[in-house]
């Protein structure tokens, strides 16, 4: 098996923009990967999109349209699509690519121009009285601080912990200077429990990443991330006995990946993370859900201050989730910002020294998931 | 008694697009009457693109006016438009090589009739009377049917176009959902016991999504009007197209007793917010038969919304969550 090196990273600035297409927005995130690549069009072999569901800006079959933006055309494009996780699908499916040496060099990009439609009314099938993405989790939410026994300020601290830390990342959507507690406290319920303030924006946005093998890697101007393991795994939305707080499919995602790469203690292995945090209580959530965290403790982390940057397990160093939601591209952004923390290129947000990183997706009713593991090193021993 | 053999659902979002650095001051030119195509290298493209097809770059914004006049190189007759087209009487759709362009446009022609249709055939532009900087504000006649128009320029230029895009599909119902359906009609709940694994499904989806076999008729059960309230949501409703709610109202999952999956997507507005509680006991009351309404329920959507007129707690003491923990969602 070949093996695969991040040597692009390319971001727009996230946020409710008017001024520029689909098009512009995709090339602009992948303009800057090539630019941070050293590469051009030309030395790209095959391009792998991901955007969540077309009904949330009406365009079929984007892939198509979007060829020339991406420069694809005499090329192989490919497009993944697994709702909220799909950045991250995206990302492993050209990792996948780069892997079994079909390709040498893959363009991957996810994107969301969520400022064309309305997602509460795309996730709703267009009807009326969508529950909404915050409907679908707010009761498991709630089981989980019934069952873990949290305090409701983890998922206040959580909230201004994430959005301080987009006070670090030029591209975070939001940069909300004056945020505390209290106005988290204080800002609308929108889905008991779930405040106004514990949820994500909608944003517009594309991230981009160029990956290639070792060859690649080592005519690559800057220095790589490798892809140590990627895992990624699905479970039914409902069935009988479905646990809908720690889902199967995620701590079976989670043990194949540390299986792969060699990590025996995540928390103590994993420099930081990038996971997947739409709504604040999702932090503790998925702290136990992949196995960081003993079950019930997850909450405790985030209390302790070992979720920030500075803590032992810094989680969504960039803002998050909760920052930034170009929903298609909210997956790819974890996934990227996994490698600029290994790379040691996160700027104000850079956790020092991290040299082994997680980026982490789920999406639908919590029923995918998709995570890797990205390295300084390219066999990190443990 | 309505029959579920098939329904009917249209999907439909006003769309707002921005149109950029090149579409853009295309559609400002269809609304002031004017074609635009773009340089690239030699040639001249329209419509115009943002990219150069052939070098990936940006194409600097280099507009030339093309036609009114073109030939049409292939067509094809549409003779029984659907609501969406640009005419409602039949009119062919072709491809346009505009005077002054290097790549046709694909647009409607608004021909007298059929036989008019001819490869090679000249064409003009014509603009409708109301432009709002969109596609549909030019279409083409044969030459021989054209006439002077004056277009008045309009203000400003178009930065987001607007697309009331709508989907109209038609399916059949599974044969499970029909007879869910009419158990509902009939004022009943109908679920399926899994012979596989004895788990009571409802509204099943004709297998069990445990084992994967499948279930017949025969495997039909009906089930109480009574259960417990497993999980729930209060939503404070956002307002959007097609949006009716405006305040908060709870969406509920209800166990009936018997049953290991819950009805979701309840609607239990007569419960009051401070009220609701998982583990809570409640009973549905039916519409009366005559008033039960199906509209918007589909093999996925399991709304109930139409068919119950409430769910009233029963007064029984509340049921433990350990009890329900493993059929909750």
């Amino acid at each position: 098996m070949e093996r695969c090196a991040v040597v692009g990273l390319g971001q727009t600035k996230y946020s409710k923009r008017h001024e520029i297409t689909v098009d512009g927005l995709v090339r602009w995130a992948a303009k800057n990967a090539l630019e941070d690549a050293g590469l051009e069009w030309k030395d790209l072999d095959a391009i792998v999109i991901g955007k969540a569901p077309d009904a949330l800006e009406g365009i079929m079959m984007p892939e198509l349209s979007l060829a020339d933006a991406l420069g694809s055309i005499g090329k192989p494009i490919h497009r993944v699509h697994t709702a909220g996780s799909v950045g991250a699908s995206t990302a492993i499916s050209a990792a996948t690519l780069i892997e079994s040496g079909m390709y040498d060099t893959v363009l991957t990009l996810g994107y969301e121009k969520q400022s064309d439609g309305n997602a509460t009314w795309a996730l709703g099938g267009g009807r009326s009285g969508s529950q909404g993405a915050g409907g679908s989790f707010a009761p498991w939410i709630r089981k989980y601080i019934a069952k873990s026994g949290a305090p409701p300020e983890v998922g206040t601290k959580v909230a201004v912990k994430d959005r301080l830390n987009a006070l670090r990342n030029p591209n975070a959507h939001l940069h909300l200077y004056d945020i505390d507690e209290k106005k988290v406290k204080e800002s609308p319920m929108l889905w008991d429990p779930i405040h106004f303030l514990e949820s994500c924006p909608s944003s517009d946005g594309a991230a981009a990443m160029v990956l290639t093998n070792e060859k690649g890697a080592k005519k690559a101007p800057k220095k790589p991330a490798w892809v140590i393991a990627h895992a990624k795994r699905t479970e039914f939305t409902q069935f009988p006995g479905r646990d809908t707080v720690k889902p199967q499919a995620g701590v079976d995602c989670a043990e194949a990946l540390y299986k792969k790469a060699g990590i025996t203690n995540p928390r103590k292995q994993i420099d930081c993370a990038e996971l997947y945090v739409p709504f604040s209580w999702y932090e503790p959530m998925w702290l136990e859900g992949h196995l960081i965290a003993p079950e019930n403790e997850g909450w405790k982390m985030t209390l302790e201050g070992a979720t920030a940057i500075g803590g032992d397990f810094p989680v969504n160093m960039s803002g998050g989730v909760l920052s930034s939601n170009p929903i298609g591209a909210s997956g790819m952004i974890r996934c990227l910002e996994a490698a600029n923390q290994v790379r040691g290129t996160a700027g104000e947000y850079q956790v020092d020294g991290a040299r082994v990183a997680l980026g982490h997706a789920y999406g639908g009713a919590a029923n995918y998931f998709a995570m890797w593991i990205v390295s300084s090193e390219k066999d990190p021993k443990f | 008694m309505p029959k579920f053999e098939t329904t009917h659902y249209t999907l439909e979002y006003p769309y707002q697009r921005t149109t950029g650095p090149v579409t853009g001051p295309f559609l400002t030119g269809l609304r002031d009457g004017k074609l635009l195509g773009i340089r690239s290298g030699s040639r001249v493209l329209c419509p115009p693109l943002e990219f150069d097809p052939d070098t990936f770059e940006e194409l600097e914004p280099d507009f030339v006016e093309v036609g009114p006049f073109g030939t049409v190189g292939s067509w094809t007759w549409i003779a029984e438009p659907t609501r969406k087209h640009p005419f409602q009487e039949p009119f062919a759709f072709a491809t346009i090589a505009l005077d002054g362009a290097d790549t046709p446009i694909v647009h409607a022609v608004k021909a007298s009739s059929v036989d008019v249709m001819k490869r090679g055939m000249r064409v003009k532009a014509m603009y409708r009377e109301e432009r709002v900087g969109a596609i549909t504000d030019v279409y083409f006649v044969p030459e021989a049917e054209a006439y002077e128009q004056k277009i008045a320029k309009g203000k400003g230029e178009v930065g987001i176009s607007q697309h009331l895009i709508s989907l109209d599909f038609e399916e059949s119902f599974a044969p499970t959902r029909k007879r869910y359906l009419e158990g509902l009609a009939r004022g009943v709940f109908i679920g399926q016991k899994s012979p596989a694994t004895g788990k009571v499904y409802i509204p099943s989806k004709g297998y069990d999504p445990i084992e994967r076999v499948p279930m017949s008729e025969a495997d039909d059960v009906e089930l109480p009007y009574t259960g417990t309230i497993t999980s729930y949501t209060i939503i404070t409703p956002v307002a959007y197209y097609g949006q009716k709610e405006t305040e908060p109202y709870i969406r509920a999952s209800v166990l009936l007793d018997g049953a290991d999956t819950p009805l979701g997507q309840q609607d239990l507005r007569t419960i009051s917010t401070d009220e609701i509680r998982a583990g809570m006991r409640v009973k549905a009351i039916f519409k009366p038969e005559a008033e039960r309404d199906f509209e918007g329920i589909d093999n996925r959507w399991g709304g109930t919304g139409g068919v119950i007129d409430r769910w009233e707690p029963t007064g029984e003491p509340d049921v433990p969550f350990e009890v329900f923990s493993q059929h909750a969602y």
